[in-house]
């Protein structure tokens, strides 16, 4: 009877029955989407680690004979035993071990050791890998998150998904409140009622779940997919993600997605069966006030139909919070998203792409070395190829300035008077400033000489005679004075630099000249400490210097600026010429301006792509609430337009309270987001000392517009199918309504 | 036999100002086979007493049994099962299921029992209800009239102890009024069945052996009669 019940009821409100369907199709794509794509990272992840650092379970460092190997290969569980050559060294051999199922590694290698005859503390285990087949060793404290990850995710997505679609239920259970009355009043119990709704739930959602399934799992794969499309393999550490599915993951997916519809199913049976024969049999499935309430605005822009519609709304809040909020925060994420990353883009571009532009397209660290000592130097800058090269190293080092070498300017800002204790020093005699040495080749200070019109030589240093206004914030557009008078700079022709930390040491360093110009390098100076001295010096000076006061830092730095209209393939071939050139012998990192560039340029659109993807996630859910509302309130609908049209209204007025109250659903999101975003947006523009100007020709007005358009149409679209359902109305045949009482 | 008993009840509903006590104080007893009727104006407390000799609502104070049950004791579900097998509520708007045909909504508290029914006795409900006829029709596609027999077919399956009827005539035409009436008074006599029922109506009221007047939650006057027989 219940069936028959159930299903005569779905047949006649096909459209009740469509928004639970709908909302059992999302849960179980998203979820299905979610476990499909957790799958895939603990793929990836094993993935990653098996080519990092090798597929072994467990490992044994100690002597082993051939015939103890072969007793280890023969043992039970073991699936293979390997000498890693790499690792063993002498007298040591490392054997990795790799077993039929990961459940046996603890348990059985200390065993395996000490039938090799190797000591329990020579086994290592391979901890990080191990942890991903649920396998901890108690020894193993570090703290592996994916797992517990993908719980807390999984769990605050079950039960997002519970708060928004619970919703869809209680509209179809709610729209029969009187009838479940009736059943009560002649003897159903609670459970009964419980059980029909819940039976009913199941089967509506059977389909849509097992849709949503092969929905979400298909849509993983793709995102995968487009992942590897999106940022290959060219991201350093990164290698492509081979799809993949397991019916494990298929059984766990189906297990969440039924709990989730079935929570979301029996919040609102457990609620219609707790009400007393009485109210339910009273409740006529109309929406009620609890008190009353007044849409002035609503009224004074759109009249009686206005009042009624913001009414309608405000009766309809509980069934519209999750939509409101959703669709509020997906477009106010979208907008903020889109404009952060406007204004990031323009950032980086002028602080670091544009700017370094004509200084460096490829830029290498070369690990424990000298820039005095460094042979190659001369064959790099021979490179074919490549415009010019600096070799460079940077040290540490600290100058006394006293009161009569500052110039005005730097006197009017209040000298050192702002500078922090931990910078600047105040001593007898001056201040102590710091004066970061940095130290080229012979060639390319000489170079630099001639380019500020100094006189080329190697006996000297040349000193960045500037410092910034420390009181004007905006590090974009910095504004310079000189640091040393010019009097004071004349007549100094020496810079005595001291050792840091050990002032008391120091070298004399002829000045060939001040300037305020710098050598085309990826250096920024004078960034958190505004009152260093900088110091260009030759490397054969600082051969002599060095031994007196130190601090070098351990690695030296190669600009490299490739020819004019340089190409991607061309970097890559003179990237190459130089690490067969120097990194044969030494440790090498490299970095290509233009590969950056394009990595930069993928980073971003694939945050882009996952945050707007996820703003479109949130706004899919808000508006699948919206359509799941506006389906399922038909009944309830026509009965209140009834008494609206028996009172006088007119099809014409019921038709623009609709209106309205799609326009309020659609427009709230905008009317709070615009404001909140302009500010944001002004503040981050403040903030990065970006012209508004800038970032008004670049702002993402496009794709706000397109998301703002969605949700509009969206919403319109919801409730143009709601005014097709409710618009035949049968006044007399409404008012007699067997839930009328 | 005595198979409704009412002892201090008071049912109160609202708080501070807006208190309005419904029933105040009813003392209450109905033998087996008695057909009583509860008259009162509008607002006077028939309602909320039929409501909680129903177990649809529960009183504030007092006692009441039916058929030896204290329903002050009964839970949601054991009320619900009481419902379904000691009382027949019939309602004036009838409140059938409008999806279940009338068999269907005939048969309803056997199969909440998950009872077959007793053919015999469902056939002599449904013929001498007049509905044999329209048992897979949906009420929709019925009269009033018949609706209100299809209800009261329903309150009678389970051979309840009690039948309670709320203005069971209230939204019918003389004729159906009157034809409806005849048929409680039949389910009286040839059932024995006690059937309580409220009504506003005076000459409905006159129908019934007993007449019960309601006033402000008191009950104002209690007179047994002698009624005539059957009019069909």
């Amino acid at each position: 009877m219940w069936k028959e019940y159930s299903s005569d009821y779905r047949k006649n409100n096909p459209s009740s029955s469509l928004s639970v369907r709908i909302s059992a199709l999302i849960s179980a794509l998203l979820l299905s989407l979610l476990c499909c794509l957790f799958y895939n990272l603990w793929k990836y992840e094993v993935e990653r680690i098996e080519l990092e650092e090798g597929g072994w379970q467990s490992r044994l460092t100690g002597e082993m004979s051939p015939e103890a190997l072969d007793n280890v290969r023969d043992f039970a569980t073991v699936e293979d035993a390997v000498v890693n050559e790499k690792k063993s060294r002498d007298g040591e051999t490392v054997t990795d071990l790799y077993f039929y199922h990961y459940r046996d590694v603890l348990q059985d290698t200390p065993r395996i050791a000490e039938l090799a005859g190797i000591p329990a503390e020579k086994i290592t285990y391979h901890h990080q890998l191990l942890a991903l087949f649920f396998v901890r060793d108690p020894q193993d404290t570090a703290p592996r998150l994916l797992f517990p990850l993908f719980l807390l995710i999984t769990a605050m997505a079950s039960f997002s998904l519970v708060v928004i679609i619970h919703n869809s239920f209680a509209v179809s259970m709610n729209a029969r409140i009187h009838q479940f009355g009736i059943f009560s009043s002649i003897g159903a119990t609670p459970k009964q009622i419980r059980a029909c709704l819940l039976q009913e739930a199941a089967s509506l959602c059977a389909l849509p779940v097992l849709m949503g399934n092969l929905l979400g799992i298909g849509g993983g794969m793709g995102l995968m997919l487009l992942t590897n499309v999106l940022l290959g393999s060219d991201i350093p550490g990164r290698h492509e993600v081979n799809p993949g599915y397991h019916p494990l993951v298929l059984a766990v997916t189906l297990l969440v997605t039924m709990a989730t519809v079935w929570v979301s199913a029996w919040l609102p049976a457990r609620k219609l069966s707790r009400l007393t024969p009485l109210e339910a049999i009273r409740n006529t499935g109309e929406l009620q006030l609890k008190r009353r309430k007044n849409s002035r605005l609503l009224a004074l822009l759109f009249g009686v139909e206005g009042e009624l519609a913001g009414n309608a709304l405000k009766a309809q809040r509980k069934a519209l919070r999750t939509a409101s909020l959703s669709l509020l925060f997906s477009f106010m994420a979208f907008t903020m998203m889109q404009c952060f990353f406007t204004l990031s883009e323009i950032s980086t571009r002028e602080t670091y792409f544009e700017r370094y532009q004509s200084v460096w397209d490829i830029y290498v660290t070369v690990k424990d070395a000298s820039v005095e000592n460094f042979p190659e130097t001369e064959a790099l800058q021979e490179l074919a190829g490549a415009e010019s090269a600096i070799v460079y190293q940077k040290a540490v080092a600290k100058r006394l300035i006293t009161e009569a070498e500052l110039s005005e300017e730097m006197k009017s800002f209040g000298a050192f008077s702002q500078a922090p204790g931990h910078y600047v020093a105040q001593v007898e005699g001056g201040w102590l400033v710091n004066a970061p040495l940095v130290i080229l080749d012979d060639d390319s200070f000489l170079a630099y000489c001639e380019q500020i019109g100094a006189a080329p030589r190697l006996d000297g240093a040349v000193v960045i005679n500037r410092i910034r206004d420390v009181t004007n914030p905006d590090f974009r557009h910095p504004v310079f004075y000189p640091y040393l008078k010019k009097d004071s700079v004349g007549e100094a022709p020496v810079s005595v630099l001291r050792q840091s930390g050990s002032e008391d040491v120091a070298a004399q360093v002829p000045i060939l000249a001040y300037t305020t110009q710098v050598p085309a390098l990826r250096e920024e100076y004078a960034t958190l400490d505004y009152y260093e001295l900088i110091h260009f010096l030759p490397a054969s000076l600082w051969r002599e210097l060095r031994g007196q006061i130190g601090g070098a830092e351990e690695n030296v730095q190669i600009c490299v600026l490739g020819k004019e209209g340089v190409t991607l393939e061309e970097l890559n071939d003179l990237e190459a010429a130089i690490a067969a050139l120097i990194g044969q012998s030494r440790a090498v990192e490299s970095e290509n301006r233009i590969r950056e560039y394009d990595t930069n340029d993928t980073q971003l659109q694939g945050m882009m792509a996952f945050f707007g993807g996820f703003c479109v996630l949130l706004a899919v859910i808000g508006l699948g609430n919206v359509f799941s509302n506006t389906l399922g309130f038909v009944r309830q609908r026509r009965r209140e337009f009834a008494r609206y049209l028996s009172v006088g209204l007119t099809p014409a007025s019921l038709r623009k309270m609709f209106c309205i109250e799609a326009l309020v659903i659609a427009g709230r999101p905008i009317l709070i987001t615009l404001p909140l975003a302009a500010l944001a947006v002004g503040t981050m523009l403040k903030m990065s000392y970006v012209a508004p100007g800038e970032f008004l020709a670049e702002a993402p007005l496009l794709p706000i517009a397109l998301f703002l358009l969605a949700i509009v149409a969206c919403v319109a679209l919801s409730y143009s199918l709601a005014w097709w359902n409710v618009r035949k109305i049968s006044l007399a045949e409404v008012l007699r309504d067997d839930t009328m009482m | 036999m005595e198979i409704l008993k009412c002892q201090g009840l008071r049912k109160v509903y609202g708080t501070g100002d807006n208190q309005v006590v419904a029933l105040d104080g009813i003392d209450l007893s109905v033998d087996k086979g008695e057909f009583v009727a509860i008259v009162g104006s509008s607002g006077s407390g028939k309602s909320t007493l039929l409501h909680i000799l129903g177990t649809v609502d529960k009183p504030t104070e007092g006692t009441v049994t039916i058929d030896g049950t204290d329903l002050s004791k009964l839970n949601p579900t054991q009320a619900a099962i009481f419902r379904r097998r000691k009382v027949g509520l019939v309602y004036q708007f009838y409140n059938l299921i409008p999806t279940l045909t009338v068999r269907k909504n005939i048969l309803m508290p056997l199969a909440l029992d998950k009872k077959k029914p007793n053919q015999e006795y469902f056939q002599k409900i449904v013929d001498t209800l007049g509905i044999a006829d329209r048992l897979d029709a949906l009420p929709s596609q019925l009269s009033g009239g018949q609706q209100q027999r299809v209800a009261i077919a329903r309150s009678l399956i389970y051979r309840p102890a009690l039948l309670l009827a709320d203005e069971p005539t209230g939204n019918l035409d003389q004729k159906n009024s009157r034809e409806i009436m005849d048929m409680l008074k039949l389910s009286n006599r040839s059932l024995e069945q006690t059937i309580l029922l409220i009504t506003h109506d005076e000459k409905v009221a006159l129908e019934a052996e007993r007449i019960i007047t309601i006033q402000d939650g008191h009950i104002l006057s209690d007179d047994r009669r002698e009624v005539n027989s059957l009019s069909m």
